[in-house]
């Protein structure tokens, strides 16, 4: 069982474990890490920005925000997808250049002759 | 960190207030657009009853609908976040793959809708740097939803059990736990690379249910596909429903949009994973829907014969060995009534993935790194022949239940 749940209250059974939870697909496996963190600083990032949105609404509307007004706020339709679009033109933003054409990327340098 | 019993009752104006719009609603379903998916909330039908708080269940942020939201709003957005870079990842990352993909072939003199051996693709694309950079970037968003999802869980242990133990004996509907069953090897993988699999892990059905909302991407958090399957389905040309079985039924999502659509009927939904059901059952409990949700084999239902007018399932089978299809096919048919229907929802076997490099690397990609242990079987076992061979009479060209979804409308013979 994957989880740490004591045995008489478990309704977990063995199961086959994947093999890929050290893949490495970049040259180092650093970079492979690199790529988890960057993606997971994302996130975290994206998370404050999100509870700073709550924060701001609920101050214009209720003129202060608890950390309990934070977490039950229910967004409109409407924020909800303002909310999406911005997210989206952020991951756009940040991580545009992993798509960028690699076919002619080679060191700095390596065509000069001095 | 919250503790979420005590939030319970500070946010239980919350939970009511998210599900207020769903009980103004009309209770009974539309007919889905043709040709197209539900995609949002306006478009679906209201539940027959509003999700509410049963004693003894936690919401601690309220409901959105029929998915009860995520416990913290940091968990809620970087969830969202991770969503969005899939999102990317398929939408960008992927075609500027293919076009390296294209760009090498071309590099060899080789047309980019050449169709080729997968072996042959992935020797010639694997060490592409844009090609693992998209594999790359894929993998590690699988990897930190469900690491997420997986600490929320195990942080709180203790609340999510207490939960589930409230309801296993509550109705409405049944839940029956088989902690003792004997499971067949090809059910026991870490699927979607999910931590325990479907059977390993207490909180497989929370993490299914949180994480496959972002496999589809954002589409699918109001069981939209699953509403769309459910009202697309055939029934028998008896006009008779009175038996409906979904295999393989995960969270519960198609039994329960099939109890949406036939409320008189008699819904089960079996899966192997004992978390799994259970979980189905506690939300089905909270929706105030009667369904029997049970821990049992899809090629071992322990129905009588003949007992089902519809027996149905949502991308089961291509996580399925060869062995066990052919056994849940001939399963299939002995609880099937003569002049009932065995429909499996899955990916449509009629028009493939092109065989191109590209294509065939990300086949490969799909069964080797999201841990689709099955998926290249299941396009070539020659289920087509298994339906017909048990003794169904198949059409392959419709009903359409789920659109960009494969038709298999089988009948057993009256």
């Amino acid at each position: 069982m994957s989880n740490k749940v004591e045995a008489e209250r478990s309704k977990a059974a063995p199961f086959i474990p994947a093999d890929t939870g050290s893949a490495i697909f970049l040259d180092n496996p650093h970079l492979d890490n690199l790529m988890t963190v960057v993606i997971a600083l994302g996130a975290e990032i994206w998370a404050d920005r999100q509870r700073m949105k709550v924060v701001e609404r609920l101050l214009e509307t209720e003129g202060k925000a608890t950390t309990e007004m934070i977490e039950a706020y229910v967004p409109t339709d409407a924020e909800k997808k303002a909310w999406e679009t911005e997210r989206m033109a952020m991951v756009e933003r940040v991580y545009s250049v992993l798509s960028r054409d690699t076919s002619n990327a080679r060191p700095f340098g390596e065509e000069r002759q001095f | 960190m919250i503790n979420r019993r005590s939030v319970m009752g500070l946010f239980a104006g919350a939970a009511s207030l998210a599900a207020a719009p769903f009980a103004s609603r009309a209770a009974q379903p539309a007919a889905p657009p043709a040709g197209g998916f539900w995609r949002t909330r306006a478009d679906l039908p209201a539940p027959p009853k509003a999700p509410e708080n049963v004693p003894g269940t936690l919401a601690p942020r309220g409901r959105n609908g029929r998915m009860e939201r995520l416990p913290e709003i940091d968990l809620e957005s970087r969830m969202d976040f991770l969503m969005s870079v899939r999102t990317y990842a398929n939408r960008t990352m992927s075609p500027a793959a293919g076009r390296r993909a294209a760009a090498i072939l071309a590099s060899k003199g080789i047309a980019p809708d050449t169709e080729m051996p997968m072996q042959e693709a992935i020797a010639m694309l694997e060490n592409d740097p844009m090609v693992q950079a998209r594999t790359r970037a894929w993998m590690s968003v699988q990897q930190l939803s469900w690491d997420n999802l997986k600490k929320e869980c195990e942080d709180n242990a203790d609340a999510y059990l207490s939960e589930m133990e409230a309801v296993d004996q509550r109705g409405p509907g049944t839940l029956e736990l088989n902690p003792g069953l004997k499971m067949p090897d090809y059910t026991r993988h870490e699927i979607h690379i999910q931590p325990g699999g479907y059977v390993g892990n207490d909180f497989a059905g929370h993490m299914y249910d949180y994480g496959t909302n972002g496999f589809y991407t954002g589409n699918n958090e109001q069981d939209a596909l699953h509403m769309t399957a459910a009202f697309g389905l055939p029934v028998p040309a008896d006009g008779k429903i009175k038996r409906i079985l979904d295999l393989g039924t995960g969270v519960g999502q198609l039994a329960m949009a099939l109890k949406e659509r036939f409320p008189e009927a008699e819904v089960w939904g079996i899966d192997v994973g004992g978390p799994m059901v259970r979980y189905a059952h506690l939300r089905a409990v909270e929706r105030g829907l009667d369904i029997n949700f049970a821990q049992r084999l899809a090629e071992d239902t322990r129905f009588p014969d003949n007992h089902f007018d519809l027996v149905t399932s949502y991308i089961m089978l291509h996580e399925v060995s060869p062995q066990g299809t052919r056994d849940i096919v001939n399963e299939a048919y002995r609880i099937t009534r003569p002049g009932g229907i065995f429909y499996p929802i899955d990916f449509d076997l009629r028009n493939p993935f092109p065989s191109t490099a590209y294509g065939q690397y990300r086949r490969w990609w799909d069964h080797r790194w999201n841990n689709e242990v099955w998926t290249i079987k299941y396009r070539t076992n020659g289920l087509q022949d298994l339906v017909r061979s048990a003794g169904f009479d198949l059409n392959e060209e419709g009903p359409v239940a789920l659109p960009r979804f494969g038709v298999m409308n089988a009948t057993k013979p009256a």
